[in-house]
Protein backbone atom coordinates (compact mmCIF):
# COMPACT_ATOMS: atom_id res chain seq x y z
CA UNK A 1 0.00 0.00 0.00
CA UNK A 2 2.80 2.44 0.31
CA UNK A 3 4.21 2.16 -2.76
CA UNK A 4 0.80 2.50 -4.80
CA UNK A 5 1.14 5.92 -2.35
CA UNK A 6 4.21 6.92 -3.17
CA UNK A 7 3.70 6.36 -7.12
CA UNK A 8 0.42 8.20 -6.79
CA UNK A 9 1.78 11.08 -4.86
CA UNK A 10 4.69 11.40 -7.41
CA UNK A 11 2.42 11.36 -9.99
CA UNK A 12 0.11 14.46 -8.67
CA UNK A 13 4.16 16.03 -7.98
CA UNK A 14 4.31 15.29 -11.93
CA UNK A 15 1.00 16.97 -13.12
CA UNK A 16 0.98 19.71 -10.55
CA UNK A 17 1.31 22.13 -13.86
CA UNK A 18 -2.02 20.83 -15.47
CA UNK A 19 -3.85 20.20 -12.28
CA UNK A 20 -2.72 23.80 -11.52
CA UNK A 21 -4.22 25.35 -14.57
CA UNK A 22 -7.41 22.97 -14.30
CA UNK A 23 -8.27 24.49 -10.59
CA UNK A 24 -7.40 28.39 -11.28
CA UNK A 25 -9.51 27.58 -14.55
CA UNK A 26 -12.37 26.60 -12.13
CA UNK A 27 -11.38 29.55 -9.41
CA UNK A 28 -11.41 31.97 -12.00
CA UNK A 29 -15.06 31.19 -13.67
CA UNK A 30 -16.28 31.19 -9.94
CA UNK A 31 -14.85 34.59 -9.55
CA UNK A 32 -16.44 35.76 -12.57
CA UNK A 33 -19.79 34.09 -11.84
CA UNK A 34 -19.44 36.13 -8.66
CA UNK A 35 -19.16 39.36 -10.20
CA UNK A 36 -22.37 39.34 -12.40
CA UNK A 37 -25.79 38.89 -11.21
CA UNK A 38 -26.10 35.66 -10.37
CA UNK A 39 -30.25 35.48 -9.31
CA UNK A 40 -30.62 36.90 -13.51
CA UNK A 41 -27.87 34.79 -15.00
CA UNK A 42 -28.12 31.63 -12.90
CA UNK A 43 -28.79 29.24 -16.51
CA UNK A 44 -26.00 30.33 -17.78
CA UNK A 45 -23.37 29.62 -14.99
CA UNK A 46 -25.30 26.44 -14.48
CA UNK A 47 -24.34 25.83 -18.48
CA UNK A 48 -20.65 26.84 -17.58
CA UNK A 49 -20.52 24.30 -14.50
CA UNK A 50 -21.80 21.44 -16.93
CA UNK A 51 -19.16 22.73 -19.53
CA UNK A 52 -16.73 21.83 -16.83
CA UNK A 53 -17.84 18.53 -15.95
CA UNK A 54 -16.89 17.61 -19.46
CA UNK A 55 -13.56 19.06 -19.17
CA UNK A 56 -13.04 16.65 -16.06
CA UNK A 57 -14.19 13.51 -17.78
CA UNK A 58 -12.00 14.65 -21.18
CA UNK A 59 -8.84 15.38 -18.22
CA UNK A 60 -9.28 12.07 -16.88
CA UNK A 61 -9.06 10.25 -19.96
CA UNK A 62 -6.15 12.03 -21.49
CA UNK A 63 -4.64 11.66 -17.69
CA UNK A 64 -5.33 7.64 -17.92
CA UNK A 65 -4.41 7.21 -21.34
CA UNK A 66 -0.92 9.08 -21.17
CA UNK A 67 0.27 8.01 -17.75
CA UNK A 68 2.14 4.90 -18.55
CA UNK A 69 3.49 6.04 -21.94
CA UNK A 70 4.81 9.37 -20.17
CA UNK A 71 7.18 7.41 -17.99
CA UNK A 72 7.78 5.03 -20.22
CA UNK A 73 9.03 7.81 -23.05
CA UNK A 74 11.30 9.54 -20.19
CA UNK A 75 12.58 5.76 -19.04
CA UNK A 76 11.61 6.94 -15.26
CA UNK A 77 9.19 3.82 -15.25
CA UNK A 78 13.05 1.63 -15.26
CA UNK A 79 14.01 3.36 -11.94
CA UNK A 80 10.47 2.85 -10.38
CA UNK A 81 9.89 -0.74 -11.79
CA UNK A 82 13.36 -2.19 -10.71
CA UNK A 83 12.42 -1.20 -7.06
CA UNK A 84 9.55 -3.89 -4.65
CA UNK A 85 7.14 -2.40 -7.22
CA UNK A 86 4.95 -4.93 -8.50
CA UNK A 87 2.98 -3.89 -12.36
CA UNK A 88 -0.25 -4.20 -10.21
CA UNK A 89 0.76 -2.16 -7.58
CA UNK A 90 2.32 0.53 -9.93
CA UNK A 91 -0.93 0.66 -11.94
CA UNK A 92 -3.04 1.01 -8.50
CA UNK A 93 -0.48 4.14 -8.23
CA UNK A 94 -0.98 5.44 -11.24
CA UNK A 95 -4.69 5.13 -11.00
CA UNK A 96 -4.67 6.42 -7.59
CA UNK A 97 -2.37 9.68 -8.44
CA UNK A 98 -5.64 10.30 -10.88
CA UNK A 99 -8.25 9.98 -8.57
CA UNK A 100 -6.22 12.48 -6.36
CA UNK A 101 -5.85 14.87 -8.68
CA UNK A 102 -9.71 14.53 -10.14
CA UNK A 103 -10.80 14.89 -6.73
CA UNK A 104 -8.93 18.06 -5.84
CA UNK A 105 -10.91 18.98 -9.16
CA UNK A 106 -14.01 17.86 -8.01
CA UNK A 107 -13.77 19.11 -4.77
CA UNK A 108 -13.02 22.57 -6.18
CA UNK A 109 -15.71 22.08 -8.49
CA UNK A 110 -18.44 21.56 -5.66
CA UNK A 111 -16.41 24.08 -3.28
CA UNK A 112 -16.74 27.20 -5.88
CA UNK A 113 -20.44 25.46 -7.45
CA UNK A 114 -21.96 25.78 -3.92
CA UNK A 115 -20.62 29.08 -3.70
CA UNK A 116 -22.32 30.34 -6.26
CA UNK A 117 -24.55 27.97 -7.80
CA UNK A 118 -26.19 27.78 -4.10
CA UNK A 119 -26.31 31.90 -3.98
CA UNK A 120 -29.03 31.42 -6.91
CA UNK A 121 -31.28 28.48 -5.78
CA UNK A 122 -29.43 25.36 -6.40
CA UNK A 123 -29.64 22.63 -4.11
CA UNK A 124 -26.10 22.31 -2.01
CA UNK A 125 -27.16 18.63 -0.84
CA UNK A 126 -28.00 17.32 -4.40
CA UNK A 127 -24.74 19.78 -5.97
CA UNK A 128 -22.56 17.39 -3.58
CA UNK A 129 -23.55 14.60 -4.53
CA UNK A 130 -23.77 14.92 -8.37
CA UNK A 131 -20.26 15.68 -7.50
CA UNK A 132 -19.75 12.05 -5.68
CA UNK A 133 -21.38 10.99 -9.11
CA UNK A 134 -19.35 13.06 -11.80
CA UNK A 135 -15.60 11.47 -9.27
CA UNK A 136 -17.16 7.97 -9.85
CA UNK A 137 -17.61 8.46 -13.60
CA UNK A 138 -13.99 10.25 -14.16
CA UNK A 139 -12.43 7.69 -12.03
CA UNK A 140 -14.26 4.61 -14.15
CA UNK A 141 -12.87 6.86 -17.37
CA UNK A 142 -9.91 7.15 -16.14
CA UNK A 143 -9.13 3.05 -15.79
CA UNK A 144 -11.15 2.34 -19.31
CA UNK A 145 -8.18 5.03 -20.50
CA UNK A 146 -5.37 3.40 -18.22
CA UNK A 147 -6.36 0.16 -19.45
CA UNK A 148 -6.55 0.77 -23.28
CA UNK A 149 -3.05 2.70 -22.62
CA UNK A 150 -1.31 -1.05 -21.66
CA UNK A 151 -1.36 -1.85 -25.23
CA UNK A 152 -2.16 1.15 -27.07
CA UNK A 153 -0.14 4.69 -27.61
CA UNK A 154 -2.09 7.26 -25.90
CA UNK A 155 -3.98 8.93 -29.12
CA UNK A 156 -4.81 5.22 -29.60
CA UNK A 157 -6.06 4.88 -25.84
CA UNK A 158 -7.94 8.19 -26.00
CA UNK A 159 -9.89 7.31 -28.70
CA UNK A 160 -10.05 3.91 -27.51
CA UNK A 161 -11.68 5.04 -24.50
CA UNK A 162 -13.86 7.15 -26.11
CA UNK A 163 -15.80 4.88 -28.38
CA UNK A 164 -15.44 2.22 -25.08
CA UNK A 165 -17.76 5.21 -23.29
CA UNK A 166 -19.14 6.74 -25.90
CA UNK A 167 -21.35 3.64 -27.86
CA UNK A 168 -23.23 2.34 -25.42
CA UNK A 169 -24.30 5.81 -24.06
CA UNK A 170 -25.48 5.94 -27.91
CA UNK A 171 -27.29 2.95 -28.44
CA UNK A 172 -29.24 3.66 -25.35
CA UNK A 173 -29.69 7.37 -26.78
CA UNK A 174 -31.04 6.52 -30.04
CA UNK A 175 -32.69 2.96 -29.28
CA UNK A 176 -33.31 2.72 -25.55
CA UNK A 177 -32.36 0.08 -23.44
CA UNK A 178 -30.10 -0.51 -20.31
CA UNK A 179 -27.00 -0.73 -22.57
CA UNK A 180 -25.63 2.70 -21.19
CA UNK A 181 -24.89 0.81 -17.89
CA UNK A 182 -22.34 -1.56 -18.94
CA UNK A 183 -20.46 1.11 -18.50
CA UNK A 184 -22.12 3.90 -16.47
CA UNK A 185 -20.21 7.03 -16.68
CA UNK A 186 -23.03 8.25 -18.77
CA UNK A 187 -25.65 7.17 -16.34
CA UNK A 188 -23.80 8.13 -13.64
CA UNK A 189 -23.13 12.33 -15.66
CA UNK A 190 -26.74 12.00 -16.96
CA UNK A 191 -28.49 13.48 -13.72
CA UNK A 192 -25.44 16.67 -13.52
CA UNK A 193 -25.62 16.97 -17.16
CA UNK A 194 -29.51 17.33 -17.09
CA UNK A 195 -29.26 19.21 -13.90
CA UNK A 196 -31.99 22.40 -13.05
CA UNK A 197 -32.77 24.76 -10.14
CA UNK A 198 -35.98 22.33 -9.67
CA UNK A 199 -34.53 18.57 -9.83
CA UNK A 200 -35.00 16.91 -6.61
CA UNK A 201 -32.06 14.79 -4.76
CA UNK A 202 -32.29 10.61 -5.59
CA UNK A 203 -29.65 9.13 -4.89
CA UNK A 204 -28.61 6.14 -6.97
CA UNK A 205 -26.04 3.99 -4.82
CA UNK A 206 -26.11 0.92 -7.09
CA UNK A 207 -24.66 2.89 -9.62
CA UNK A 208 -22.32 4.03 -7.70
CA UNK A 209 -21.42 0.44 -5.95
CA UNK A 210 -21.51 -0.72 -10.16
CA UNK A 211 -19.01 1.72 -10.86
CA UNK A 212 -16.29 1.06 -8.22
CA UNK A 213 -16.72 -2.65 -8.77
CA UNK A 214 -16.26 -1.85 -12.43
CA UNK A 215 -13.35 0.27 -11.69
CA UNK A 216 -11.16 -2.79 -9.57
CA UNK A 217 -12.52 -5.14 -12.42
CA UNK A 218 -10.52 -2.94 -15.12
CA UNK A 219 -7.70 -2.12 -12.90
CA UNK A 220 -7.34 -6.06 -12.42
CA UNK A 221 -7.46 -7.05 -16.83
CA UNK A 222 -5.29 -3.71 -17.23
CA UNK A 223 -2.48 -5.41 -14.75
CA UNK A 224 -3.39 -8.94 -16.33
CA UNK A 225 -2.21 -7.13 -19.72
CA UNK A 226 0.63 -5.38 -18.31
CA UNK A 227 2.49 -8.10 -16.57
CA UNK A 228 2.64 -9.28 -19.85
CA UNK A 229 4.13 -6.29 -21.81
CA UNK A 230 7.92 -5.40 -22.57
CA UNK A 231 8.03 -2.10 -20.95
CA UNK A 232 11.94 -1.24 -21.79
CA UNK A 233 11.41 -1.45 -25.85
CA UNK A 234 11.37 1.80 -27.65
CA UNK A 235 7.91 3.69 -27.07
CA UNK A 236 8.86 5.70 -30.01
CA UNK B 1 26.66 -21.59 -3.13
CA UNK B 2 23.74 -20.61 -5.21
CA UNK B 3 24.18 -18.36 -8.39
CA UNK B 4 23.12 -15.05 -7.65
CA UNK B 5 22.15 -14.51 -11.48
CA UNK B 6 21.27 -17.43 -14.21
CA UNK B 7 20.38 -17.58 -17.32
CA UNK B 8 19.14 -20.97 -19.04
CA UNK B 9 18.53 -20.78 -22.54
CA UNK B 10 16.93 -17.34 -22.15
CA UNK B 11 15.87 -16.30 -26.53
CA UNK B 12 14.45 -13.02 -27.02
CA UNK B 13 12.80 -11.75 -30.50
CA UNK B 14 11.23 -8.53 -30.36
CA UNK B 15 8.47 -8.15 -33.38
CA UNK B 16 8.57 -5.18 -35.66
CA UNK B 17 5.91 -3.61 -35.65
CA UNK B 18 3.81 -3.27 -38.90
CA UNK B 19 5.54 -6.12 -40.53
CA UNK B 20 6.60 -9.81 -40.16
CA UNK B 21 10.19 -9.52 -39.35
CA UNK B 22 11.13 -10.20 -35.84
CA UNK B 23 14.67 -9.14 -34.31
CA UNK B 24 16.15 -11.79 -32.68
CA UNK B 25 18.12 -10.17 -29.50
CA UNK B 26 19.47 -12.97 -27.55
CA UNK B 27 19.79 -16.59 -28.81
CA UNK B 28 20.16 -19.57 -26.37
CA UNK B 29 22.01 -17.34 -24.02
CA UNK B 30 22.86 -19.37 -20.73
CA UNK B 31 25.13 -17.47 -17.71
CA UNK B 32 25.98 -18.12 -14.06
CA UNK B 33 26.89 -15.05 -12.19
CA UNK B 34 28.18 -16.42 -8.75
CA UNK B 35 27.82 -14.46 -5.42
CA UNK B 36 30.73 -11.78 -4.86
CA UNK B 37 32.63 -11.29 -7.77
CA UNK B 38 31.96 -8.12 -10.16
CA UNK B 39 31.26 -9.90 -13.34
CA UNK B 40 31.99 -7.87 -16.54
CA UNK B 41 29.29 -8.20 -19.51
CA UNK B 42 30.63 -7.06 -22.66
CA UNK B 43 29.35 -6.27 -26.30
CA UNK B 44 29.08 -3.66 -28.89
CA UNK B 45 25.89 -1.68 -29.46
CA UNK B 46 23.04 -4.05 -30.23
CA UNK B 47 24.48 -7.14 -28.43
CA UNK B 48 21.72 -7.83 -26.51
CA UNK B 49 23.50 -6.40 -23.10
CA UNK B 50 20.48 -4.68 -22.30
CA UNK B 51 18.10 -6.95 -23.34
CA UNK B 52 19.74 -9.39 -21.10
CA UNK B 53 19.51 -7.39 -17.74
CA UNK B 54 16.09 -5.95 -18.76
CA UNK B 55 15.01 -9.80 -19.01
CA UNK B 56 16.56 -10.00 -15.24
CA UNK B 57 14.61 -6.87 -13.68
CA UNK B 58 11.51 -8.45 -15.29
CA UNK B 59 11.31 -4.89 -18.17
CA UNK B 60 10.68 -7.87 -20.28
CA UNK B 61 9.36 -11.86 -20.45
CA UNK B 62 11.96 -14.19 -22.42
CA UNK B 63 10.44 -15.35 -25.59
CA UNK B 64 11.34 -18.86 -24.45
CA UNK B 65 14.06 -19.93 -21.64
CA UNK B 66 14.33 -18.86 -18.18
CA UNK B 67 16.44 -17.17 -15.49
CA UNK B 68 16.66 -16.62 -11.44
CA UNK B 69 17.89 -14.37 -9.98
CA UNK B 70 18.56 -14.30 -6.06
CA UNK B 71 17.14 -18.01 -6.19
CA UNK B 72 13.57 -16.58 -7.65
CA UNK B 73 12.08 -16.23 -11.19
CA UNK B 74 12.91 -13.22 -13.27
CA UNK B 75 10.05 -10.36 -12.55
CA UNK B 76 9.88 -11.44 -8.92
CA UNK B 77 8.86 -7.68 -7.07
CA UNK B 78 10.21 -8.85 -3.58
CA UNK B 79 13.31 -10.19 -4.86
CA UNK B 80 14.33 -6.53 -6.48
CA UNK B 81 14.11 -5.28 -2.62
CA UNK B 82 17.46 -6.91 -2.65
CA UNK B 83 18.95 -5.77 -5.73
CA UNK B 84 20.04 -2.25 -6.90
CA UNK B 85 19.65 -1.15 -10.72
CA UNK B 86 21.42 1.64 -12.69
CA UNK B 87 19.90 2.05 -16.30
CA UNK B 88 21.24 3.02 -19.54
CA UNK B 89 20.75 6.92 -20.32
CA UNK B 90 19.73 7.43 -16.35
CA UNK B 91 16.30 9.20 -16.41
CA UNK B 92 15.05 10.80 -12.90
CA UNK B 93 12.17 12.60 -11.64
CA UNK B 94 12.94 16.45 -11.11
CA UNK B 95 13.37 16.88 -7.28
CA UNK B 96 16.41 17.20 -4.96
CA UNK B 97 18.78 14.79 -4.87
CA UNK B 98 18.22 13.46 -1.08
CA UNK B 99 14.59 13.88 -1.86
CA UNK B 100 15.01 11.40 -5.12
CA UNK B 101 17.27 8.99 -2.99
CA UNK B 102 14.92 8.27 0.14
CA UNK B 103 11.87 8.22 -2.80
CA UNK B 104 13.75 5.39 -4.28
CA UNK B 105 14.52 3.92 -1.14
CA UNK B 106 11.13 4.18 0.19
CA UNK B 107 9.71 2.02 -2.92
CA UNK B 108 12.14 -0.80 -1.45
CA UNK B 109 10.69 -0.64 1.76
CA UNK B 110 13.08 1.55 3.39
CA UNK B 111 11.61 4.16 5.96
CA UNK B 112 12.22 7.19 8.71
CA UNK B 113 15.43 8.27 10.11
CA UNK B 114 17.37 4.95 9.17
CA UNK B 115 16.30 5.80 5.56
CA UNK B 116 17.42 9.71 5.57
CA UNK B 117 21.04 8.79 7.43
CA UNK B 118 21.94 5.99 4.70
CA UNK B 119 20.40 8.57 1.36
CA UNK B 120 22.82 11.16 2.48
CA UNK B 121 25.46 8.49 3.27
CA UNK B 122 25.20 6.74 -0.16
CA UNK B 123 25.34 10.92 -1.82
CA UNK B 124 28.21 11.11 0.05
CA UNK B 125 29.89 7.84 -1.48
CA UNK B 126 29.28 9.07 -4.85
CA UNK B 127 30.80 12.28 -4.23
CA UNK B 128 27.80 14.65 -3.97
CA UNK B 129 26.81 15.14 -0.45
CA UNK B 130 27.46 18.89 -0.96
CA UNK B 131 24.79 19.11 -3.74
CA UNK B 132 21.90 16.95 -2.02
CA UNK B 133 19.93 19.67 -1.75
CA UNK B 134 20.00 20.64 -5.42
CA UNK B 135 17.32 19.60 -7.66
CA UNK B 136 18.37 17.19 -9.95
CA UNK B 137 16.80 19.01 -12.88
CA UNK B 138 19.91 21.31 -13.03
CA UNK B 139 22.68 18.21 -13.13
CA UNK B 140 24.63 17.48 -15.74
CA UNK B 141 24.96 13.59 -17.34
CA UNK B 142 28.00 12.45 -14.77
CA UNK B 143 26.32 13.85 -12.12
CA UNK B 144 22.75 12.60 -13.20
CA UNK B 145 24.71 9.35 -13.88
CA UNK B 146 25.88 9.36 -9.85
CA UNK B 147 22.68 10.32 -8.43
CA UNK B 148 21.33 7.13 -10.22
CA UNK B 149 24.22 5.06 -8.80
CA UNK B 150 23.33 6.41 -5.21
CA UNK B 151 19.70 5.81 -5.56
CA UNK B 152 20.54 1.64 -6.96
CA UNK B 153 22.79 1.51 -3.58
CA UNK B 154 20.36 3.11 -1.15
CA UNK B 155 19.46 -0.15 -0.27
CA UNK B 156 22.56 -1.87 0.32
CA UNK B 157 21.82 -4.19 -2.26
CA UNK B 158 23.44 -8.40 -2.54
CA UNK B 159 23.36 -7.49 -6.55
CA UNK B 160 23.96 -4.60 -8.33
CA UNK B 161 23.24 -4.74 -11.75
CA UNK B 162 24.87 -1.45 -13.75
CA UNK B 163 24.47 -0.52 -17.65
CA UNK B 164 26.72 1.78 -18.61
CA UNK B 165 27.63 3.38 -14.81
CA UNK B 166 30.47 5.20 -15.89
CA UNK B 167 30.38 6.27 -19.37
CA UNK B 168 29.98 10.27 -18.96
CA UNK B 169 31.55 10.27 -15.89
CA UNK B 170 34.96 12.54 -15.55
CA UNK B 171 38.16 10.48 -14.42
CA UNK B 172 38.10 11.89 -10.82
CA UNK B 173 34.45 10.35 -10.42
CA UNK B 174 35.04 7.56 -12.45
CA UNK B 175 37.30 6.97 -9.47
CA UNK B 176 34.94 7.22 -7.16
CA UNK B 177 32.74 4.84 -8.70
CA UNK B 178 35.62 2.02 -9.34
CA UNK B 179 35.99 2.33 -5.32
CA UNK B 180 33.31 2.28 -4.97
CA UNK B 181 32.50 -0.87 -6.96
CA UNK B 182 35.72 -2.70 -5.45
CA UNK B 183 34.55 -2.10 -1.81
CA UNK B 184 30.82 -3.43 -2.36
CA UNK B 185 32.61 -6.70 -3.68
CA UNK B 186 34.89 -6.84 -1.09
CA UNK B 187 31.89 -7.10 1.55
CA UNK B 188 30.48 -9.70 -0.19
CA UNK B 189 28.03 -8.46 -2.35
CA UNK B 190 27.72 -9.17 -6.23
CA UNK B 191 28.38 -6.75 -9.06
CA UNK B 192 27.08 -7.45 -12.94
CA UNK B 193 28.58 -4.28 -14.96
CA UNK B 194 27.80 -3.88 -18.78
CA UNK B 195 30.10 -1.39 -19.65
CA UNK B 196 31.91 -0.24 -23.10
CA UNK B 197 34.62 1.31 -20.92
CA UNK B 198 37.05 -1.82 -21.44
CA UNK B 199 39.78 -0.22 -19.53
CA UNK B 200 37.54 0.13 -16.46
CA UNK B 201 36.50 -3.63 -17.26
CA UNK B 202 39.70 -4.81 -16.96
CA UNK B 203 40.58 -2.99 -13.84
CA UNK B 204 38.01 -4.42 -11.96
CA UNK B 205 35.74 -7.37 -12.81
CA UNK B 206 36.92 -11.01 -11.84
CA UNK B 207 35.19 -12.24 -14.83
CA UNK B 208 33.78 -11.47 -18.09
CA UNK B 209 31.41 -12.59 -20.67
CA UNK B 210 31.38 -10.97 -24.12
CA UNK B 211 28.47 -11.10 -26.54
CA UNK B 212 27.89 -10.50 -29.83
CA UNK B 213 24.51 -10.33 -31.81
CA UNK B 214 22.76 -11.71 -29.16
CA UNK B 215 25.28 -14.96 -28.22
CA UNK B 216 27.64 -15.28 -25.59
CA UNK B 217 30.88 -15.73 -27.64
CA UNK B 218 33.22 -15.72 -24.42
CA UNK B 219 33.08 -16.53 -20.84
CA UNK B 220 36.05 -16.77 -18.38
CA UNK B 221 38.00 -14.79 -15.50
CA UNK B 222 39.51 -11.28 -16.84
CA UNK B 223 43.19 -12.83 -16.22
CA UNK B 224 42.92 -16.09 -18.23
CA UNK B 225 41.65 -14.58 -21.20
CA UNK B 226 43.83 -11.61 -21.71
CA UNK B 227 46.39 -14.22 -21.20
CA UNK B 228 47.76 -15.44 -24.90
CA UNK B 229 47.59 -19.29 -25.17
CA UNK B 230 50.54 -18.64 -28.11
CA UNK B 231 53.15 -16.62 -27.23
CA UNK B 232 55.59 -15.93 -24.77
CA UNK B 233 57.80 -13.05 -23.60
CA UNK B 234 61.18 -13.74 -22.82
CA UNK B 235 63.33 -10.83 -21.38
CA UNK B 236 67.14 -11.67 -21.73
CA UNK B 237 70.09 -10.03 -20.96
CA UNK B 238 73.79 -10.43 -22.17
CA UNK B 239 72.89 -11.36 -25.59
CA UNK B 240 73.11 -9.25 -28.98
CA UNK B 241 69.67 -7.57 -30.02
CA UNK B 242 70.56 -9.87 -32.94
CA UNK B 243 70.18 -13.35 -31.77
CA UNK B 244 66.68 -12.84 -32.74
CA UNK B 245 64.70 -11.48 -34.95
CA UNK B 246 62.24 -9.07 -33.98
CA UNK B 247 63.62 -8.50 -31.07
CA UNK B 248 63.18 -4.63 -29.32
CA UNK B 249 65.76 -3.29 -26.53
CA UNK B 250 64.60 -1.55 -23.77
CA UNK B 251 67.29 -0.51 -20.71
CA UNK B 252 69.55 -3.10 -22.10
CA UNK B 253 67.50 -5.99 -21.68
CA UNK B 254 66.61 -7.71 -24.70
CA UNK B 255 62.82 -8.56 -25.32
CA UNK B 256 61.61 -11.33 -27.42
CA UNK B 257 57.65 -12.90 -28.07
CA UNK B 258 58.37 -15.86 -29.50
CA UNK B 259 55.69 -19.14 -29.53
CA UNK B 260 54.54 -21.31 -26.54
CA UNK B 261 55.99 -23.94 -28.98
CA UNK B 262 59.55 -22.82 -29.17
CA UNK B 263 60.08 -20.98 -25.75
CA UNK B 264 62.63 -24.03 -24.48
CA UNK B 265 64.31 -23.99 -27.83
CA UNK B 266 64.44 -20.17 -27.34
CA UNK B 267 65.75 -20.33 -24.01
CA UNK B 268 68.76 -22.48 -25.00
CA UNK B 269 69.41 -19.98 -27.11
CA UNK B 270 70.41 -16.98 -24.64
CA UNK B 271 71.98 -19.12 -22.87
CA UNK B 272 74.15 -20.47 -25.57
CA UNK B 273 74.68 -16.76 -26.80
CA UNK B 274 75.81 -16.25 -23.25
CA UNK B 275 73.08 -14.62 -21.74
CA UNK B 276 70.95 -14.54 -19.37
CA UNK B 277 66.98 -15.22 -18.72
CA UNK B 278 65.56 -12.46 -17.22
CA UNK B 279 62.00 -13.09 -17.10
CA UNK B 280 59.42 -15.54 -19.00
CA UNK B 281 56.06 -14.41 -19.23
CA UNK B 282 52.96 -15.34 -20.87
CA UNK B 283 52.02 -12.36 -23.48
CA UNK B 284 48.84 -10.51 -22.56
CA UNK B 285 46.49 -9.33 -24.70
CA UNK B 286 44.86 -6.07 -23.93
CA UNK B 287 41.07 -6.29 -22.99
CA UNK B 288 40.27 -3.81 -26.18
CA UNK B 289 42.45 -6.38 -28.59
CA UNK B 290 40.51 -9.17 -27.14
CA UNK B 291 36.79 -7.67 -27.18
CA UNK B 292 37.44 -6.16 -31.28
CA UNK B 293 38.95 -9.71 -31.83
CA UNK B 294 35.66 -11.29 -30.66
CA UNK B 295 33.38 -8.78 -32.15
CA UNK B 296 34.97 -8.45 -35.27
CA UNK B 297 31.90 -10.39 -37.99
CA UNK B 298 31.23 -8.61 -41.31
CA UNK B 299 27.14 -7.97 -39.57
CA UNK B 300 28.95 -6.21 -36.91
CA UNK B 301 27.79 -2.78 -35.79
CA UNK B 302 23.89 -3.51 -37.32
CA UNK B 303 23.08 -4.37 -33.98
CA UNK B 304 20.83 -7.94 -33.02
CA UNK B 305 19.95 -10.49 -35.75
CA UNK B 306 17.00 -10.10 -38.11
CA UNK B 307 14.77 -12.59 -38.94
CA UNK B 308 11.72 -13.03 -40.96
Amino acid sequence: MRNVGLIAVSFVREQRWPIFVLLLWVVGLCVIGLTVDVRRSREDVLIIFKQLVVYGVAFAIFFGGSAIHNDRRSRRILAVLSKAVGRKQYLCGLLTGIALALFLYCFCMGFTGSWVLGQSGFSIPLLWYLMICFMAACLLSAAVAVLFSTFLSPLFATLASGLFLGIPALITLQFGGKWAYAVPVYPLLGPLLNASFHQQLRLEWPLLFLAALEMVGLWLIASWIFRRRDIAVSVE
Amino acid sequence: MPAVLEYENVNKEYSVPFTRRKVRALRDFSLVVQPGEIFGFLGPNGAGKSTAIHLAMGFMRPSSGRGRMLGQVFGNARTRKRVGFLAENVSLFHRPADSLVRFYGALNGMSGKHLATRALEVLNEVGLGAEAKRNVKGFSRGMLQRVGLAQAIVNDPELLILDEPTSALDPRARVIVRELLIDFRNRGRTIFLSSHLLSEVELVCDRVAVLNQGKLVRLGTTSSLLESNHETEIIARGIPPETFNDSTVSAGLVHVHVPVGEQRAAIERVWQAGGEVVSLNPVRKSLEELFLELTNTPENGSSSETVA
